[in-house]
């Protein structure tokens, strides 16, 4: 299928494809993940069970989990030698989590953020500057691959100030910036501080990733730097950046179906839900050669829309991810466990869980982090200067592993002892100012 | 719904097909599609039930279940005969010529199950196949079975063509040709393509086939495993490592515990 048409296949075609994908998948990961195929034992599914899409629901999920529980090969569906890249990602687990690329897989996935970039109105002609967290790494790399496969000029996150951002943003004559919504609103209102006619500014389109783009903030920003926007969802598990993309309808955002076949279900129960219903997004990857995914639970809500949409697309399109179903926290587009973050605690507080509330407030639009933890005598007996060390370190270990900064206090049990739930040892607060 | 663009003018879907030899199962839960217009390849081991598919589509083996359609049509219940009429041309591995007949009266048989078809027509279509295979234009009055594997293979796909097929199977083309000879079919098979006809094609050369198909199907042990764009099945380093005889061994040694395919 080329990849021009690909988006405008007939419902029918589409069907047919996808149960043809999705009949080759199982049985390449009956045969070649024992992980899967004892899943699938289990669920009572064989491979002669798959005869249409429908049949998708008899299969069972995949979760961050069992990614971790796979740690490091025990997902991969081909040999070691054909692997070309492996990106590790921190989990809630003991083990991390490891995804493999072959050589198919980051082409494909290149090709899609290409798509996705296309989408936008990204052409060889434009200058295109990433601002994203470090934390966002794996994201940002997928969006420079894909900016540069069309032959644009990229900018990537180097890690200068703002300010310095901002220069380049006008000595460079950015034409399409992407960021997070957040990170966008941030830079904005840092433009009006400095007094930077934004007339001066080349900017045409921004690319807004990594967080759900409200209409509010969508118009603040399309008002604010005068250009327009277009909003991508991705996740790294499964094919990154390029996975969903507004068209220029912005009625939704269009799924790569060639790449993975969505489904929306019910998070509590795990019942299929028809189109419209709000729900828990679950893909099936169609074209993962190292590392397929089979109904994979990504944790976010939104529904799905299968009608074809103004723009002749017949991809069907999700809607803005509306919340999440895991426990997972979003700080700038990253997404944390807080179970991570208490046993990252317990690791330097030398196996002791001390109490810790997470607590995120906005600054400016951007949401930050305060981390207290609750020491008292009974579990630290050095000196003050020695707390302040640890704390210290613990900002710095905080900066590295997640990819953006964090305040730690050191706090008595009992001022934060009613917002920590006693099982977890880590509560979450969102201040809202 | 505002309106959806029909690109994806379909010719042959087969859904769930199952195929058996006796009590064996050679084709387990095929489904596979070949759109109006394109080259599409099926590759795969010895055994891996790529000829059985073929015989499938043409009514000289029963499936034990599934679907054919050819243009929406249903396919599986229907005669040889009929299927030929219908549309679809078998030209079998192993040529299968009539040896004892001359040329011309191979691709006059050809044309057969078109009945009554009006002389000037079939004179028309004969013409047409001399002008893509000049050789046979030459020997039209030997007997078939004197002529060079590469002239049966000519022959067996001129036969094909005499029925004025719109979907074409072509069961391994090239088999036992010199190289020069297979690439002379190949270019052939390009130049019927651009003429408008679809081919669904099998073929133990799968880098030539390869190069010259739209898109591809890989076979294991009767079942599909992986399909896709055929220029991305052929840079597929497992299709490269299976079926394309190119390993890599001597590049890199990695191994993992997982090196086993």
């Amino acid at each position: 299928m080329q990849n021009d048409k690909v988006e405008y296949l007939s419902p029918d075609a589409w069907r047919q494809w996808h149960t043809e994908l999705l009949q080759s998948t199982v049985n390449r990961a009956w045969d070649r993940i024992p992980f899967y195929r004892k899943a699938m034992e289990e669920a009572g599914v064989t491979k002669d069970d798959i005869a249409s899409l429908d049949d998708i629901s008899r299969l069972p999920f995949t979760t961050r989990d069992d990614l971790s529980l796979n740690y490091p090969y025990g997902l991969f569906s081909v040999p070691l030698r054909d692997i070309v890249r492996i990106h590790t990602l921190r989990s809630a687990q003991a083990n991390p989590i490891a995804l493999g690329y072959t050589e198919s897989d980051l082409r494909h996935r290149r090709a899609l953020s290409a798509r996705f970039l296309s989408a936008c109105g990204v052409t060889p002609d434009d200058i295109v500057q990433i601002c994203l967290d470090p934390g966002m790494s794996n994201i940002w790399q997928d969006i420079r691959e894909g900016a540069e496969q069309i032959g644009a000029l990229v900018i990537p996150p180097d890690s200068i100030s703002t300010g310095a951002r901002l220069r380049v943003l006008a000595d460079f004559k950015t034409t399409v910036l992407v960021t997070t919504p957040s990170y966008g609103l941030h830079l904005l209102s840092c433009l009006m501080r400095e007094d930077v006619p934004v007339a001066s500014l080349s900017l045409k389109n921004a690319v807004l990733v990594g967080e759900t783009l409200t209409e509010e903030t969508r118009s603040r920003l399309e008002d604010g730097f005068s250009v327009d926007t277009w909003s991508g969802y991705g996740i790294f598990e499964a094919l990154g950046a390029g996975m969903a993309y507004e068209c220029s309808q912005r009625s939704g955002l269009h799924l790569a179906m060639d790449h993975f076949i969505p489904e929306i279900i019910n998070p509590e129960t795990g019942r299929q839900l028809p189109p419209g219903e709000p729900g828990e997004l679950v893909i099936t990857t169609v074209t993962a050669r190292a590392n397929p995914l089979i109904r994979f639970r990504t944790g976010d809500i939104t529904s799905i829309v299968t009608e074809p949409c103004e723009c002749g697309r017949t991809t069907w399109r999700m809607m803005p991810v509306s919340g999440h179903c895991d426990n997972l926290v979003s700080l700038r587009g990253i997404r944390i466990s807080p179970e991570y973050i208490a046993n990252f605690i317990a690791e330097r507080a030398g196996g002791v869980r001390l109490p810790c509330l997470m607590i995120l407030r906005r600054r400016d639009h951007l949401m930050t982090m305060e981390l207290r933890i609750a020491i008292g005598v009974e579990n630290f007996s050095g000196s003050l200067p020695e707390l302040h060390r640890w704390i210290r370190e613990v900002e710095q270990a905080f900066e590295e592993t997640i990819g953006v900064a964090c305040r730690v206090k050191p706090v008595e049990a009992a001022s934060i002892q009613d917002r920590v739930p006693a099982e977890s040892g880590i509560g979450v607060v969102e201040e809202r100012s | 719904m505002p309106f959806c663009l029909r690109i994806d003018k379909n010719m042959l879907t087969i859904r769930n097909l199952y195929t058996k030899y006796g009590p064996v199962s050679v084709l387990k839960n095929i489904s596979l599609h070949v759109d109006q217009g394109d080259i599409v390849c099926l590759i795969g081991a010895n055994g891996a039930g790529k000829t059985t598919l073929l015989l499938t589509v043409s009514g000289l083996i029963r499936p034990e279940k599934g679907e054919i359609l050819l243009e929406g049509k249903r396919l599986n219940g229907l005669s040889p005969e009929k299927i030929v009429a219908m549309g679809v041309s078998h030209s079998p591995e192993g040529r299968q010529v009539f040896a004892p007949l001359t040329v011309l009266e191979n691709l006059k048989l050809g044309a057969y199950p078109r009945g009554r078809a009006a002389a000037s027509e079939i004179m028309e279509d004969l013409e047409e196949v001399f002008e893509l295979f000049p050789r046979l234009r030459e020997r039209q009055g030997q007997l078939a079975g004197t002529l060079s594997g590469g002239e049966q293979q000519m022959l067996a796909m001129g036969r094909a063509m005499m029925a004025r097929p719109r979907l074409l199977l072509l069961d391994e083309p090239s088999l036992g040709l010199a190289p020069k000879l297979v690439d002379v079919i190949m270019e052939t098979i390009v130049t019927l393509n651009s003429r408008g006809m679809t081919v669904l094609l099998v073929e133990q050369n799968a880098s030539k086939a390869l190069e010259i198909a739209n898109r591809g199907y890989v076979l294991e042990t009767g079942r599909i495993i992986l399909q896709g764009p055929a220029s991305d099945l052929a840079e597929d380093s497992e299709v490269r490592r299976a079926y394309l005889g190119r390993d890599y061994d001597s590049v890199s040694e990695r191994t993992g515990p997982c090196s086993r395919v």
